[in-house]
């Protein structure tokens, strides 16, 4: 079985990684395709779905509750289930401090904050700690058997990991306290009197009287919130869990591979493996345009166009070539543990759930490894890369 | 295509250019691009990119210059081209020196580790911060009291970030209205949204999702302070056929599998999405070729040489 196979029958959370524009929100959502295939209740937890892709799944911004998918000439076989949700942060903050809040009061008083209602277009971090909340909600409903995450868009394929980790040093109960009026413990230090001087005099009375407020009422929310995120990332260590980067054919797909699973491997979380999109490495074998192409009596037209045709396939060699290359040294230079997938990309780009499928089994078939060149065996003294499709 | 001297030469008569675009359209070096060729004809510019809110070891722009960071403090890049990392902190020091007229107690509370790691994670004081670097770019002058930097090209981050930004003088107005911070942000939002001084260019490719990504894009910024000032249409592909040729191609394509195919298609593609997008927005565009080679260093001077001789053609 292919080892994306593996991940999506097997798993409970997978959690989808990469910079900006390589393809991620929709490898998402084709994993889920393909887990809901494999007769798994699957929900794909998206974030920032391009308008086509929305269209396509035909989920909405803004809906309280995920939706169930019904896709449009693709079967998905019983109990297979697949469901979509777009993450709105704010719904998600607010059902928290409901939650939380100690009497409703509490709650509607910090709901109505004006600080705290700008508080996830602001804090930064918050849309990703929202994300990972609105995952532990859905996990623990047990209405799930996995749940895709698709991670916020940003250039840097580990903001995701590390977000949390801003947003818990922002909750700091030291620093609370510190900001905290007539706080009993407090000590009237220097550190005390510098900072009310500074936010005193820079904000005006007003806003920071306004953000004390804030403080004095999301105190007791924000130690819970932290102890939340700690126990979400311990949970992310699991076993059930696996995080896949997905990247594409260009050189800094490199550094990103390479830092990312550095990184993974210092968080102890369970790296699942590379996904390659819009690689020119798994293309069918073609003919090579010749003259055979050509009508029993061509026209000059016929003749320079064959020839320019004949430059574009050279063209696409040198590309096959380069992206071969690639992969060869993202094999070299990453773990012989990290599987990798390269997966095609789709002419017409990604419309109907047809096009999903064909994108899921393209990266969990078997078959569909056979029309993958093999991408150069290693140096015959390394050992052989088990999880590289088709190249073994 | 269409030359855009005209559009281009009135871009860079700005004080400040906004470069945003979906991650993957070529954003970065469209910025590097753009900056390199504003002071090839003279001007004195700085190229700058944002600081990301989680450690760094290189980034995409100081790269495409040999570099592997840029400062935060300005560092010479090419002749009349300097590059700065926008840094929150830089910018949070500069305000509160403003602010207390003595700079010790500005340094005093940069020196303060609770108050620094409270105006890390806080409400928008990351962007805050970065927000008055950039004031303080734009005000920096010689003895002479002449601009040190005519132009400002920012590589903005994700579209987020791009509205987090531009929108954030706004919002953070309705909340701080009075005292210091409020006035600098009442200055910053004069420059933000005087479109003679600031403009946003949204850099795209002509393919399908990227176009229609960018017409969200424009969408969600019409509405935010800035003004779009134009479109670049990045990796436009050669179209090597002639009409006549195009149709002796249909004659000759087989069904299976063929090597060009893929190309062939591309190209088709290409013409198709920058239709729509022509129909779709009426905004100045500018069009920049494919680049025949893939390194980045390779990939910006061919850029920034197109650009160049679209200047060039109107002087």
């Amino acid at each position: 079985m292919s080892w994306v196979r593996d991940l999506i029958s097997e798993k409970r959370i997978v959690v989808c990684c990469g910079a900006g524009g390589v393809g991620k929100t929709t490898a998402a959502a084709a994993l889920a395709l393909g887990a809901a295939q494999a007769e798994r209740r699957v929900l794909v937890l998206t974030i920032d779905p391009s308008r086509r892709l929305a269209e396509t799944l035909g989920i909405q911004r803004n809906t309280p509750e995920p939706v169930i998918i019904q896709p449009v000439d693709v079967e998905i076989p019983s109990p297979g289930m697949l469901s979509a949700w777009v993450l709105d942060p704010k719904l998600v903050s607010d059902r928290t401090v409901e939650r939380l809040a100690r009497s409703p009061d509490e709650a509607r008083r910090l709901l109505m904050n004006p600080i705290y209602q700008r508080v996830t277009d602001m804090v930064a971090g918050m849309q990703e700690y929202t994300a990972m909340e609105a995952l532990h909600g859905f996990i623990q409903q047990g209405r799930f058997d996995l749940v895709i995450l698709d991670t916020p868009p940003s250039r840097n394929a580990l903001n995701f990991l590390e977000a949390p980790q801003r947003l818990g040093e922002f909750l700091d109960g030291r620093i609370l306290k510190l900001l905290l009026p007539r706080n009993p413990d407090a000590i009237i230090g220097t550190t005390r009197r510098i900072i009310n001087a500074v936010l005193g005099t820079v904000f005006g009375e007003q806003f920071y009287a306004d953000l004390q407020v804030f403080f004095a009422s999301f105190a007791a929310i924000f130690s819970q919130l932290n102890g939340n995120s700690q126990r979400m990332r311990l949970r992310l260590q699991e076993d059930d869990t696996s995080f896949l980067l997905v990247t594409s054919p260009v050189r800094e797909a490199l550094d990103d591979a390479i830092y990312f699973q550095e990184k993974i491997h210092q968080l102890g979380l369970p790296l699942g493996g590379f996904l390659l999109n819009r690689s020119r490495v798994p293309m069918v074998e073609r003919l090579f345009p010749g003259e055979f192409l050509l009508p029993p009596h061509p026209t000059p037209h016929h003749r320079s166009a064959l020839g320019k045709l004949v430059g574009l396939a050279r063209l696409e060699q040198n590309q096959v070539a380069q992206h071969k290359e690639l992969v060869e040294e993202l094999l070299s230079r990453t773990s012989h543990e990290v599987p990798l997938t390269a997966i095609p990309e789709l002419a017409e780009g990604v419309e109907t759930f047809v096009d999903l499928d064909t994108l899921a089994s393209w990266m969990l078939d078997e078959q569909s490894s056979q029309t993958r060149p093999s991408t150069g065996a290693p140096e015959p003294a390394d050992p052989p890369r088990q999880p590289m499709q088709g190249s073994t | 295509m269409t030359s855009s001297a005209p559009t281009l030469q009135e871009l860079l008569s700005h004080r400040v250019i906004l470069v945003t675009g979906k991650g993957g359209v070529g954003r970065t070096t469209c910025t590097a691009a753009l900056a390199l060729t504003a002071a090839r004809a003279g001007k004195r510019v700085m190229v700058a990119e944002i600081q990301e809110p989680t450690r760094q070891t290189w980034s995409p722009l100081a790269r495409l210059f040999e570099e592997s960071l840029l400062p935060s403090d300005s560092t010479p890049l090419a002749e009349g081209l300097w590059g700065v990392m926008l840094d929150s902190r830089k910018g949070t020091e500069a305000f509160l020196g403003s602010v207390f007229n003595v700079k010790a107690l500005a340094r005093l509370a940069m020196r303060t580790p609770p108050l620094l790691r409270f105006l890390d994670a806080a409400p928008s004081f990351h962007e805050m911060g970065i927000f008055y670097h950039v004031m303080e770019i734009l005000r920096a002058q010689d003895h002479e009291g002449a601009h040190l930097y005519d132009l400002l090209v920012v590589d903005m981050p994700a579209t987020g970030h791009t509205l987090a930004l531009t929108g954030l003088p706004r919002v953070l107005l309705s909340l701080v209205n009075r005292g210091p911070m409020a006035r600098a942000l009442r200055e910053g939002n004069q420059v933000l949204k005087d479109p003679a001084q600031t403009t946003a260019l949204v850099v795209t490719i002509p393919e399908p999702l990227p176009v229609s990504e960018t017409m969200e894009l424009v969408d969600g910024l019409r509405a935010s302070t800035v003004a779009v000032g134009g479109v670049v249409v990045n990796r436009i592909p050669r179209d090597p056929f002639t009409p006549q040729e195009r149709l002796a191609l249909a004659d000759i394509l087989p069904r299976e599998p063929i090597a060009g195919r893929v190309e062939v298609d591309r190209i088709s593609r290409a013409r198709d999405s920058l239709d729509r997008l022509e129909r779709g927005l009426d905004f100045p565009m500018i069009f920049v070729d494919e680049q025949p080679e893939s390194d980045a260093s390779s990939v910006l001077r061919g850029m920034a040489s197109q650009l160049g001789g679209l200047l060039g053609g109107t002087s």
